[in-house]
C-alpha cells in the first residue's frame, strides 16, 4: 500500500503555535546573527575607558539599515576607522527597537569599548547609556543627546527642515507673486522625522503664509508619496509645491506631478525633500522641478563616527560634533557632484 | 491515474466556489461588494473629486500590482499553502530588471524577463522546500522574506534611478487608452478566474485545499500544482517589482516593497479568501484589492490626519473582514 505523503492539516491552535514558534525563532536568530563578532578581549574594555590613549574597537549601531545611507555610512566609517587603525563593527537592527536593544545590551556585556548608538527611542535608551557609562565604555548618542553619554553626534534636523522650507517659500513669493498651493509629505513617527516636519512646515507658512497648504500626509518612502501625491493632485490638479520630509517621499511627488503630465522642467513647480538621496540629486542637477534637497554629506557623518570616539578617549575637551546640512539647489553643481560620488 | 477532480463537502468545509454567478448571487456571496459600493458613494458626496477619472486611473494603477500579486496569491492560499515573501521578491524584481535596463542597458523585455526569472527562482525555492520536503510554509516563506531582502540590499545597497524612455513603457504608457499596469493586472484576474474555473488544476487547487489527503487518494498530484502556484506568485510579484520600479524610475533595496506582503494578504483574506484553504474566488480578491485602494485614497482625500486614517484603515478592515465572514451566513 502506498503511504500518502501529506501531512495532516494543521488545527488552529497548531497553526497558532507555528506562528508563535516561528517568530521568536526569528527573533532569537536575529539576535544571534547580529550578535558582533568579539573580536578582541575584554582586557580592551579596561582599557578603553574615558581617558585612555588607545582605542582599537568602535561599534556602531546605526538601527535603519534599510536606508541606502546606512551601507554608504558603514563603507566610510569603516574606511576613516582603518585610518586610525581602529576596526569598525556594526549592528543589525533592522528598524526595530527591540533588536536594537538586544544588540546594545550584548555589546555592553561584552565590554565593546567604544559605541556609538542612534537611538531609536531615547527615553529607553537613556538605562542603557549609564550602564555602558558604569562599565567604563564610551557611548556616543548619534542623532540627539542622551542624560547618560561621553559626547554626541548632533544633526540639526529641525534646521534641515528649515532651509528646505525658507528656499521653497521664497521660490514661491518670487515664481508665484506667494499664491499657489502646498502638499507635505511628513512623518510623525520618529524624532528626526517630527524634527524635520517641523522645522520645514513652520518655516515656509511663516515665509509664504499667502500659499494655501492643501495636504500633510504620512509618507517616507517613494511608493507611499507617490500615491499620496496622485490622491492630492486629484483634488487639487493645480498644485505647486511638494515638500517632503525625505527625499524618497518627495521623489514618488516629483513622480505623480509628472504622471499627471506635469511636464519635468515645469516653471510653476517646485520639489524639494531632505537628505540628498541620489536619485532626486540627479533630477536637481538635470535641471527638472525637483529644485532642492537639505543634504546631509555622508563622509562628515562617518568621520565623526569615529573622530568622536577617538576624541573621547584620547580625553579631548567638548569632543562632541555638530554635523552641517547644506541645502544643494540647481546652481550647486560641484557640491551635487561630490555628494553623488561619497553615494556611489 | 486522476480519476476525481472535486473535492468532498460536508458542513464543516466550506464548498469551492469558482467564479461567483452574477446578480444577487454575487452580492450575497460577497458582501464586500455592498461595503466597496457604499463607501465609492460616500468619498464622492464628501470628496467631490473621488470618481473623476484623474483619481480612478491613481487608484487603478496602485491596485493593478497589488492585483497581479494577489491573484496567484490567492490560489495558493486556496491550496492551503501561503507566501510570505512576495514583499522581498517584489523588491528584488525591480532591482533586477532596473539594473538591467539602467545600468547594464539590456532592452526593457530582456530586463523583465531577468526580473521574472528571478522572481521564478525564488518561487521555485519556497515550493520545493515547501510541497516536496514539506517544510511549514509559514516559516519557510517568513524566512525567505528576510533572506531574500537581506541579499538584494546586499546585492544593491544603493538606490537604483534613471532606467530610460524604454522601460518607462512598462508602468507609463497605455494600451488602448488604459494604463499598461492596469491591462497587465486584468490579464491576471481573467487568467486566474478562468484557470479556476475552467481547468481541472484549478479544481485540484480547491481540492488539495479542503483536504489534502483525500485529493491524493483521487489521483491528484498534490505536490505539482501547488509547487507551480508558488513559481507563478514568485514571477508575479518580481513583474509588479518591475512595474513599480518602471513607474517610479528608481527602486531601493531596503525600502521598495516593505510591508508588502501583509498589505496582499490582506486583500487575499478580505476578499474571502480562507486562510485554511479550500475556498475562495478571484472576483471577491478583486473586491478586496479594489477595497484597500479606495479606503486609502479616500481617506487622503478627505485629507484626514495620518494617525486617525491608520485607526480609520484599521477598524474598516476588520468590519469588511467581519461582514465577508458572516455575511454569507446570514443569508444562508
Amino acid at each position: 500500500m502506498t503511504r500518502s505523503p501529506y501531512s495532516s492539516p494543521a488545527s488552529r491552535r497548531q497553526f497558532l503555535a507555528l506562528s508563535g514558534g516561528a517568530l521568536a525563532a526569528t527573533a532569537l536568530a536575529a539576535a544571534g546573527c547580529s550578535a558582533p563578532d568579539d573580536g578582541a578581549s575584554t582586557a580592551d574594555a579596561a582599557d578603553a575607558s574615558e581617558g585612555s590613549k588607545t582605542l582599537t574597537r568602535i561599534g556602531l549601531d546605526y538601527p535603519f539599515t534599510q536606508l541606502p545611507l546606512y551601507s554608504t555610512l558603514v563603507k566610510l566609517s569603516t574606511a576613516a576607522a582603518k585610518k586610525h587603525d581602529v576596526s569598525l563593527l556594526t549592528t543589525s537592527d533592522a528598524g526595530n527597537p527591540d533588536t536594537q536593544a538586544t544588540n546594545l545590551t550584548t555589546w555592553i556585556t561584552q565590554k565593546m569599548p567604544a559605541i556609538v548608538s542612534f537611538p531609536m527611542v531615547f527615553e529607553a535608551t537613556e538605562a542603557m547609556a549609564k550602564r555602558a557609562l558604569d562599565a567604563g565604555l564610551i557611548w556616543v548618542t548619534y542623532g540627539g543627546s542622551l542624560e547618560h553619554q561621553s559626547a554626541d553626534i548632533q544633526f540639526s534636523f529641525l534646521e534641515g527642515g528649515t532651509l528646505l522650507g525658507e528656499a521653497a517659500a521664497k521660490w514661491a513669493n518670487e515664481q508665484l507673486g506667494g499664491k499657489g498651493k502646498v502638499a507635505f509629505l511628513t512623518d510623525g513617527t520618529i524624532q528626526l522625522g517630527r524634527e524635520r516636519t517641523k522645522g520645514m512646515i513652520d518655516a515656509f507658512t511663516k515665509n509664504a503664509p499667502g500659499v494655501d497648504v492643501v495636504a500633510r500626509e504620512q509618507a517616507i518612502d517613494p511608493d507611499t508619496g507617490l500615491s499620496k501625491s496622485r490622491a492630492v493632485l486629484a483634488k487639487h490638479p493645480d498644485l505647486n509645491l511638494i515638500l517632503g520630509v525625505t527625499d524618497a517621499a518627495a521623489y514618488g511627488g516629483f513622480k505623480a506631478l509628472q504622471q499627471t503630465g506635469r511636464k519635468a522642467t515645469d516653471a510653476k513647480t517646485f520639489v524639494g525633500g531632505q537628505d540628498g538621496a541620489a536619485p532626486s540629486l540627479l533630477a536637481i542637477k538635470q535641471g527638472t522641478f525637483y529644485r532642492a534637497s537639505a543634504a546631509l554629506a555622508p563622509k562628515d557623518i562617518a568621520n565623526a563616527v569615529v573622530d568622536v570616539p577617538l576624541a573621547v578617549a584620547a580625553g579631548k575637551a567638548n569632543p562632541s560634533v555638530q554635523v552641517p546640512i547644506t541645502l544643494v539647489g540647481r546652481g550647486d553643481t560641484a557640491t551635487i557632484d561630490d555628494l553623488l560620488a561619497q553615494n556611489s | 491515474m486522476t480519476t476525481a477532480t472535486t473535492a468532498p463537502t460536508n458542513r464543516l468545509t466550506p464548498r469551492p466556489r469558482a467564479l461567483a454567478a452574477g446578480g444577487l448571487n454575487s452580492v450575497r456571496r460577497n458582501p464586500l461588494l455592498v461595503v466597496l459600493a457604499l463607501m465609492v458613494l460616500v468619498f464622492q458626496l464628501t470628496t467631490g473629486s473621488f470618481l473623476d477619472p484623474g483619481n480612478l486611473s491613481g487608484i487603478a494603477i496602485d491596485a493593478a500590482t497589488l492585483a497581479i500579486v494577489a491573484v496567484p496569491l490567492a490560489l495558493l492560499v486556496i491550496s492551503g499553502y501561503l507566501d510570505l515573501s512576495v514583499g522581498s521578491t517584489l523588491a528584488v524584481g525591480g532591482l533586477v530588471a532596473g539594473w538591467l535596463a539602467g545600468q547594464q542597458h539590456q532592452p526593457p523585455l530582456v530586463a523583465v524577463l531577468g526580473a521574472l526569472a528571478v522572481g521564478a527562482a525564488v518561487g521555485a525555492v519556497n515550493g520545493i522546500l515547501c510541497c516536496y520536503l514539506g517544510l511549514s510554509a509559514f516559516i519557510v516563506t517568513l524566512g525567505m522574506l528576510t533572506a531574500v531582502r537581506g541579499l538584494a540590499q546586499q546585492l544593491f545597497p544603493l538606490p537604483l534611478s534613471s532606467f530610460g524612455s524604454g522601460f518607462a513603457w512598462l508602468g507609463g504608457s497605455r494600451i488602448a487608452g488604459i494604463d499598461a499596469p492596469v491591462v497587465i493586472a486584468a490579464l491576471v484576474l481573467v487568467a486566474g478566474a478562468l484557470f479556476l474555473a475552467l481547468t481541472p488544476a484549478g479544481r485540484h487547487v480547491f481540492a488539495i485545499g479542503v483536504n489534502r489527503e483525500a485529493a491524493y487518494l483521487s489521483g491528484i498530484n498534490i505536490r505539482r500544482t501547488p509547487f507551480a502556484l508558488f513559481v507563478v506568485t514568485g514571477v508575479a510579484a518580481a513583474l509588479a517589482g518591475a512595474i513599480k520600479a518602471s513607474v517610479l524610475d528608481s527602486v531601493v533595496a531596503g525600502t521598495s516593497g516593505a510591508g508588502f506582503e501583509l498589505t496582499v494578504l490582506t486583500a487575499v483574506l478580505l476578499g474571502g479568501v480562507a486562510l485554511t484553504g479550500g475556498s475562495g474566488s478571484v472576483f471577491g480578491v478583486l473586491l478586496g484589492v479594489l477595497f484597500l485602494g479606495c479606503l486609502q485614497n479616500g481617506l487622503t482625500l478627505l485629507s484626514v490626519p495620518t494617525f486617525w486614517q491608520q485607526m480609520a484603515q484599521g477598524t474598516a478592515l476588520v468590519a469588511g473582514a467581519a461582514l465577508a465572514y458572516f455575511g454569507p451566513r446570514l443569508t444562508r
